[in-house]
């Protein structure tokens, strides 16, 4: 699935948050935004989403404007894991699952045995068969995001919105959800904080500052010393290990 | 197959609470002030169903079970499931544990149209029903009014908006209800408002409960239909945006529907506190936030209750007949209270 932005502008009170975007978001890779905090990553994600509403400009997916979509459309090509919040909810773990089939059902119709089917299989990719009917509010922060992992591919679909998925969650389980994210092949869009990680993970960074685009490649081609002391005013140095990848340590 | 066991097991609940609730309901057309035995009860129900000739039992037992026991414990059963309705609804809708039936200021309107009938005649072509015609109208008009003001408020916060907005709504109602009150200023006046405001179902009318039944039937199968919708309403709104439900227009239809609901309980019953607020909870404790077992369990457990409560009310004490308002929450939240210090409970909303 790709995703095109056009010219997109939003503003909160008379501050510009994106300042004209356009941007290819293209299928079946792995694209990283970065910026520092304030940037516009997550706005335009959220704007992608559907939470938020462009004042001017326009998004496509798949060379369509995403108002020709119903919301039911648009969560059957994208799903979305958005920050990490403590869910209080005294909900099945399975049950949970199985809200990410709600696109695919008019609000009558009662989950079959393909939903459960589905539901089952995620929870199997994520490695939380064993907890199907666990409480959610009882898994750790780290198994409750790999529970809305699930949900999320459970809507089946061929893009994956990730807005700052790992904040809050230990080393271990950030690996974890991004390895099995990595491994879907899917087309994803990820807001990411850790440069390291999103090193690691993207075939293509988007480099965000005030409300603009102001880098675009590999990692190795935008993840340099000068541009990251232009980005976050720190000094750093870039290790090229000899499987092409790249470490950034601060100084 | 585990999905299919607990499948059932709900089923089983649902048969013995709706099998509860059809016993319950003819105990409490025997029990009471007067005693009348099981085959007078039985012949009685015959009469009226024409299969006895008239003569066979005493015209003021008829009267009794028929006139006085039927609509009220019917009364009484429809009170409870159609309060722990509301109660689900609400704190699905505004994402509030504390929410209940009354919590957008529905109360204060059916008492300000209450109010306005005693001390200003306000309906009066109404007759005996005014009092009733009134609460529903003031209800109904603020849901309607609150639903309005949420709606044009475009802030994420919406739920706390639709709160705020509520209790705006209420303190201006009560206010003008208070004044009202003040200048009328008469003792039989207050105590009439007194006791319509605490509620009970001692008045019941056959013709009026019927239509209430009627209402909750259809309510009742709706909203079990609606059930996936009210669980993605505690994920939140852009959660459930994501997963490709826009709730606007359900939370827009759920308060319509609610308002319709409480105000037709209001204009029965008078506003019955508590119920609507605790019956939700008890059945979470039990059974999950899951709206699929929740919202059947639930409903028909608040019918039982309230129909147990109400024949307790008219036999606990011989002779006395206290409000069922008073007494749900006079039994009822003691056990509440147990049953919070005893589990570690969650409500589903955060």
């Amino acid at each position: 699935m790709k995703i095109n932005l056009e010219e997109l502008r939003i503003q909160f009170s008379g501050k510009e948050i994106l300042k004209g975007v356009t941007l290819e978001f293209p299928a079946g890779k792995f694209t990283g935004l970065i910026g520092p905090n304030g940037s516009g990553k997550s706005t335009m994600l959220k704007c992608i989403y559907r939470i938020l509403q462009p004042d001017r400009g326009a998004i496509y997916i798949d060379g369509k404007a995403l108002e020709e979509y119903s919301v039911r459309e648009t969560a059957r090509k994208q799903a979305v894991l958005a920050q990490h919040n403590y869910y209080n909810f005294d909900f099945e773990v399975l049950d949970v699952v199985l809200m990410g089939r709600s696109p695919y059902k008019r609000p009558m119709e009662a989950d079959d045995e393909e939903d459960y089917a589905i539901a089952r299989e995620c929870l199997a990719v994520v490695g939380m068969s064993a907890f199907a009917h666990s409480s959610f509010a009882l898994l750790s922060g780290g198994e409750q995001q790999r529970i809305m992992l699930a949900r999320a591919l459970a809507q089946k679909t061929e893009c994956l919105i990730l807005d700052e998925p790992t904040n809050h969650l230990d080393i271990k389980y950030q690996l974890q959800l991004l390895n099995i994210v990595k491994s879907r092949k899917l087309t994803v869009v990820a807001a990411l904080h850790d440069l390291n990680i999103a090193a690691a993970y993207c075939d293509m960074l988007v480099a965000m500052k005030n409300g603009s685009i102001v880098k675009i490649g590999t990692p190795q081609e935008v993840l340099t010393r000068e541009f990251i002391h232009e980005m976050y005013e720190v000094e750093s140095e870039i290790i090229r290990r000899s499987d092409g990848r790249i470490l950034i340590v601060y100084e | 197959m585990q999905e299919k066991i607990k499948k059932y097991k709900i089923k089983y609940i649902i048969v013995f609470l709706a099998a509860f609730l059809l016993i319950a309901m003819f105990c409490g057309l025997k029990l009471g002030f007067i005693k009348v035995d099981w085959l007078m009860m039985a012949s009685a129900l015959l009469v009226k169903l024409g299969l006895l000739p008239v003569e066979t039992v005493n015209a003021d037992i008829i009267d009794v079970i028929l006139q006085l026991r039927l609509p009220r414990i019917l009364l009484a059963a429809c009170v409870g499931m159609g309060l722990t309705m509301s109660g689900i609804i609400m704190q699905a809708v505004v994402k509030n544990p504390l929410a209940d039936p009354y919590i957008l200021g529905v109360s204060s309107g059916a008492s300000l149209g209450a109010t306005s009938a005693i001390f200003l005649g306000l309906g009066y072509f109404f007759g005996a029903q005014a009092i009733g015609v009134c609460a529903f109208v003031g209800a109904f008009a603020v849901s309607l009014l609150v639903t309005f003001i949420a709606d044009f408020s475009s802030s994420k916060a919406a739920n706390n908006n639709l709160l705020l907005s509520g209790m705006a709504v209420s303190a201006v109602c009560s206010s003008i209800s208070s004044l009202i009150a003040y200048f009328g200023s008469s003792k039989e006046g207050m105590e009439a408002i007194t006791y319509w405001l605490m509620g009970n179902v001692a008045n019941a009318r056959i013709e009026n409960v019927i239509i209430l039944f009627g209402i909750i039937i259809f309510l009742f199968w709706y909203f079990l239909t609606q059930t996936r919708i009210l669980n993605l309403m505690l994920v939140g709104r852009d959660a459930a945006m994501t997963l490709g439900v826009d709730l606007r227009h359900y939370i827009k239809r759920y308060l319509l529907l609610n308002g319709l609901l409480v105000g037709f309980i209001v204009f029965n019953a008078g506003a019955i506190g508590f119920i609507g607020l605790i019956i939700p909870h008890v059945v979470r404790l039990l059974f999950g936030a899951n709206h699929k077992k929740l919202f059947p369990v639930a409903v028909l457990f608040g019918g039982c209750i309230a129909v147990v409560m109400d024949i307790l009310s008219r036999t606990i004490i011989f002779g006395i007949d206290i409000p069922l308002g008073v007494i749900f929450a006079l039994l009822g939240a003691p056990c509440f209270i147990y049953l919070l210090l005893k589990q570690n409970y969650r409500p589903g909303v955060n």
